[in-house]
């Protein structure tokens, strides 16, 4: 009746297999890496030391500052973006139905690397040869600081928000389309109206798909990197340096291999720890 | 169809598993995408088809330019053989030091380059590349509106009254290669709409203050002009000074002022180019690479023709400007090296970089050469010139954590312009860091 | 009427996610001197001269195996990570096998900055032979595409009736046959939006693409800057936006043409509870 444990071993040997041969040497040479000393001239013979990387990166204040930046950057955008695409989605779904490739329209920004992304915003933006202050000026007499310190963060989000809310979207209307039309039948049969049927029928049905979509979402958001360091750099001061900077920066410009590394394994265990808490809240959703 | 897809399909299969051929055939890689690549490849041309019949032809790759002395690291430290030379440079040759090898380079390299260019390849006493562009910084400013003000009395009044203001004292204007800080300070309030509503033009001048180690050189010219250095003779860091805080506050004042661009915080030499090719900005102080395409009027309409350059300001110190090159080295692990030498004797000849400079390279030379071609590269005289009478490179910025200090240098320096942090608090942890870093 | 209003809505928010996209075509379309002249989205004198400047450099840089080698990788980054990835979110999602190891782990890979398995995986593929090969950078892209590729199978396999399997069982058949006769045609949606997706992240890659490859296998990303990278680290905005136009095109193209097969398995009816 059941998948047979030799089965469930064939199945998942592949993925395990690649895994193993892909990351498991660079696994353990970096977890090697994050207890030594090591820079890029002993690469192949690291200075073990212990626990000092994991305590230095835990006592920098800047690692927490981008853990912060890091943090509220992929929550703001990530929340933005799946109200946007929910409703999009849902609005849309009529128009898109008839229409398939008008999604291929608003799929478009996502096919373009976030560095060039951020690398057409240097000119958008550009007090004197950008379209938006151009046109800022043209209107209303003065453009603001784009990219100053003051405003960065909302220039940033804006344009992740922008690029990435079509993934959302993609994803949310193909669930929308999969849901049953029998279970809208008979809601409707209930005498269920537009708005019961979407908060007691369609958006429960579509939750597990709506979490996940915000789960990528925030993930994705959360380790930001291109187009940032495109447009600011790490910010003045450091003030927009999101986690993957700061640990590009550890790794490549301060050639801190071993702290880089230990910031990332910190990172690993947080997120294996935040994975395990969804998963328990999932199920308990599911149990009620 | 069928044929097609089946040729496809092989195409796939050969590129999947194309193992790289073996050209006994010296590879060097290069800097992409500027009139360096452009003069690298004539040169490596003349070589093939002159010396390198026998010696053993060159060829050349590129890498990105976003990311490429992370990669030119990550390669040399695997210990590659994709290539036989590489690039480097003054605040990198220390960085790279020991996956490359010390060159003996012919002797007639000293009349080419001279002393002091030679020095910016060469890490404890030894030289690690051959010198092949040289960049410094110009203080770049508009002909027709200073003129203007050095001759319109109504003009002359209000710089006064401007530079009493702000200064707390009353200037008169100058002819900029006469300028000193405060005759640059003065000149760039004056030109600023916010501060003079008369001002033709948006802003006073373009400053640099993008998180960003390069946007750290330009600024050093404030600094050293002031007396200021990293470390003393006895290797201690003493970069919280007064000379330093000068040029951090001059920077500061200006910014604030209104004189810079809004945006100056995300300014690197893209946006500051785009600011003063406007039209808009009076003055920008940026590297030399910049003039040609400022200055022609297909890619810059509104200024083209009416720029002058002229060396930075001058400090109490002196006048000065930060110089570094790029070069040419070899790799310690290249499996090619005779022939590789033989190359990177044959480019630091007169010949050679001579051909290097008709095709566009920057290189810093005797005058001798110079003036040979000065009637294609009339530039270059000013180059070798201002290398020669203000060029500088800070103590310890060849130095193997050189790259890693100018990076913290970015992130403090920019911090106390940008208003998040105090001058004490940003030169504090930049003292510290250093101290870190050269310990 | 409220199809219109659909229409307006579709219409601004097109807009607003294309605008950079928009202002690039248009930047790709005005003349160096223009660009710096005139910001503004009426174009004085639109000209090709950018398009033309990239095929001109053809013998100094050639983009189409930049756009190839990208076509590559994207397509076998994606194809890998479904076809390891699909059995595995089969066995997870029936029999809760790997749900507490193999799923949680691979999910947080995507929270790693990769940047970090950068040096070993250099040093692995150094001494394997696969540095600088499509194949070596299509392993990389099916790593970085897997953690979603697993979590969208995952979700949609979820909602697969369990039902439907057994009553194949009934009939005896095995849980090969299962998977490919019932399981993959009812997942086509999920299977097309991953791979649009893997493609999609494995074409704009950029790290590994600039830390693998030196010359045979260097994607579109890393080609491009060759092209428009001025002196003293300049950008050539015309020629640059060119280039971003032309690299947008295959990704577009793959997108739509599998966007169509989604549209098309919905409407075919083959999601039905």
């Amino acid at each position: 009746m059941q998948v047979s444990s030799k089965e469930k071993f064939w199945l998942t040997a592949p993925i395990t297999f690649f895994l193993l041969v892909m990351l498991g040497f660079p696994l353990l040479l970096d977890l090697i890496y994050s207890v030594s000393e090591v820079t890029f001239e002993n690469l192949l013979a690291p200075r073990l030391q212990g626990f000092e990387n994991y305590f230095e990166t835990l006592q920098d204040p800047t690692y927490w500052d981008a853990l912060a930046f890091s943090l509220k950057f992929g929550l703001t955008a990530s929340l933005v973006q799946l109200f946007l695409a929910l409703f999009l989605a849902i609005y849309l779904e009529p128009l898109l139905a008839r229409h398939p490739w008008l999604m291929a329209v608003l799929m478009a920004p996502m096919m373009v690397a976030p560095a060039l992304i951020g690398l057409m915003y240097r000119l958008i933006l550009h007090e004197f040869v950008g379209v938006i202050p151009y046109y800022l000026w043209e209107w209303v007499g003065d453009s603001p600081a784009f990219l100053g310190t003051e405003n960065a963060f909302l220039t940033l989000v804006t344009i992740e928000i922008l690029q990435w809310t079509p993934f959302a979207l993609l994803i949310l209307y193909t669930a929308y389309r999969s849901i049953p039309s029998h279970l809208r039948e008979a809601a409707r049969m209930d005498g269920a109206n537009s708005l019961q049927l979407l908060m007691l029928v369609e958006l429960p049905y579509m939750m597990p798909v709506i979490l996940l979509t915000f789960f990528i979402r925030f993930i994705d958001s959360f380790r930001v990197f291109d187009n940032i360091y495109v447009l600011v750099g790490s910010g003045a001061g450091g003030t927009s340096t999101s986690l993957s900077i700061y640990i590009y920066k550890a790794f490549f410009r301060g050639g801190n291999i071993g702290q880089a590394v230990a910031a990332s394994v910190l990172l690993f265990l947080a997120a294996l720890l935040l994975i395990a808490l969804l998963e328990r809240f999932s199920r308990r959703m599911e149990t009620t | 169809m069928k044929k097609m897809s089946t040729k496809l399909g092989l195409v796939l299969l050969v590129s999947l598993f194309a193992v790289k051929s073996l050209w006994a055939q010296v590879t060097v890689l290069g800097w992409p995408g500027g009139p360096e690549e452009t003069a690298l490849r004539k040169a490596v041309e003349v070589y093939n088809a002159g010396p390198g019949k026998s010696n053993g032809s060159v060829n050349l790759i590129f890498f990105n330019r976003d990311g490429f002395w992370d990669k030119l690291q990550a390669d040399l430290a695997a210990g590659t053989t994709e290539f036989d030379i590489n690039l480097t440079a003054t605040y990198a040759v220390g960085r790279y030091a020991p996956y490359m090898q010390p060159l003996s380079l012919p002797s007639a390299a000293m009349d080419v380059f001279g002393d002091k260019v030679l020095k910016t390849m060469q890490f404890e006493g030894e030289q690690y590349g051959v010198p092949t562009d040289l960049s410094l910084h110009f203080m770049y400013y508009r002909n027709d509106l200073i003129d203007k003000l050095l001759s319109d009395a109504g003009w002359k009044k209000i710089y006064g009254e401007i530079s009493q203001k702000y200064l707390g004292k009353t200037l008169a204007p100058k002819n900029p290669d006469t300028w000193n800080w405060e005759d640059y300070a003065a000149t760039a309030l004056f030109f600023t709409k916010s501060v003079n509503s008369a001002s033709p033009t948006r802003y006073g001048t373009v400053l640099q203050m993008k998180n960003l180690l390069f946007n750290m050189m330009i600024w050093h010219s404030t600094a050293r002009s002031h007396g200021g250095e990293w470390l003393d003779a006895n290797g201690n860091v003493m970069v919280d000074s007064w000379a330093v805080r000068q040029g951090l506050q001059l920077y500061k004042t200006l910014y604030d002022a209104g004189a810079s661009p809004k945006d100056s915080t995300s300014y690197e030499y893209a946006e500051a180019n785009a600011a003063f090719g406007s039209g808009q900005a009076a003055t920008m102080l940026q590297w030399n690479a910049a003039f040609g395409s400022l200055n022609n009027p297909e890619e810059n309409p509104a200024v083209a023709g009416k720029i002058g350059t002229v060396a930075p300001p001058a400090g109490p110190a002196g006048r000065v400007t930060h110089i570094h090159g790029l070069g040419l080295g070899l790799n310690k692990n290249s499996k090619n090296k005779d022939a590789s030498i033989k190359f990177l004797n044959w480019l630091s000849g007169a010949a050679a970089m001579e051909t290097y400079a008709l095709g566009g390279g920057s290189p810093a030379m005797a005058k001798s050469i110079t003036d040979k071609i000065s009637g294609d590269r009339p530039d270059l005289i000013k180059l070798g010139d201002f290398a020669g009478s203000y060029g500088f490179v800070m103590n310890g910025g060849t130095s193997a954590s050189a790259l890693q200090i100018y990076t913290l240098q970015a992130e403090q320096f920019t911090g106390y312009w940008s208003g998040t942090k105090s001058l004490d608090e940003a030169l504090q942890a930049t003292s510290k860091g250093m101290a870190d870093l050269l310990k | 009427m409220s199809m219109l209003f659909r229409w307006l809505i579709f219409g601004f928010a097109a807009l607003l996610f294309n605008f950079p996209l928009l202002s690039t075509l248009l930047t790709s379309l005005k003349s160096e001197g223009e660009i710096v002249s005139n910001p503004s989205i009426i174009i004085q004198s639109p000209t090709l001269a950018n398009y033309v400047k990239i095929f001109e450099m053809a013998d100094r840089v050639d983009i189409l195996p930049f756009l190839w080698n990208s076509l590559v990788i994207s397509a076998l980054g994606a194809f890998f990570a479904l076809l390891l990835a699909f059995p595995a979110a089969y066995v997870i999602v029936r029999t809760g096998f790997g749900r507490n190891w193999l799923l949680p782990f691979v999910l947080n890979l995507r929270a790693l900055p990769l940047i970090i398995f950068a040096i070993p995986l250099y040093m692995m593929f150094q001494a394997v032979g696969l540095l600088d090969t499509l194949l070596g950078l299509a392993l990389i892209m099916c790593i970085i595409n897997l953690p979603l590729t697993l979590a969208l199978l995952s979700s949609t396999l979820r909602n697969i009736p369990e039902e439907l399997d057994d009553a194949a069982r009934i009939d005896g058949a095995s849980t090969l046959s299962i998977i490919l006769r019932i399981i993959l045609p009812l997942s086509v949606a999920a299977i097309a939006s991953s791979s649009v997706l893997g493609f999609v992240y494995a074409w704009n890659e950029f790290l590994f693409g600039l830390m693998l490859t030196t010359k045979s296998a260097t994607p579109i990303t890393v080609g491009a800057s060759f092209f428009f990278s001025a002196s003293g680290g300049g950008v050539k905005w015309g020629v640059a936006s060119a280039v971003i136009m032309l690299s947008l095109l295959p990704p577009l193209i793959v997108g739509l043409l599998f966007y169509r097969s989604i549209g098309s398995s919905l409407t075919g009816g083959a999601v039905k509870g």
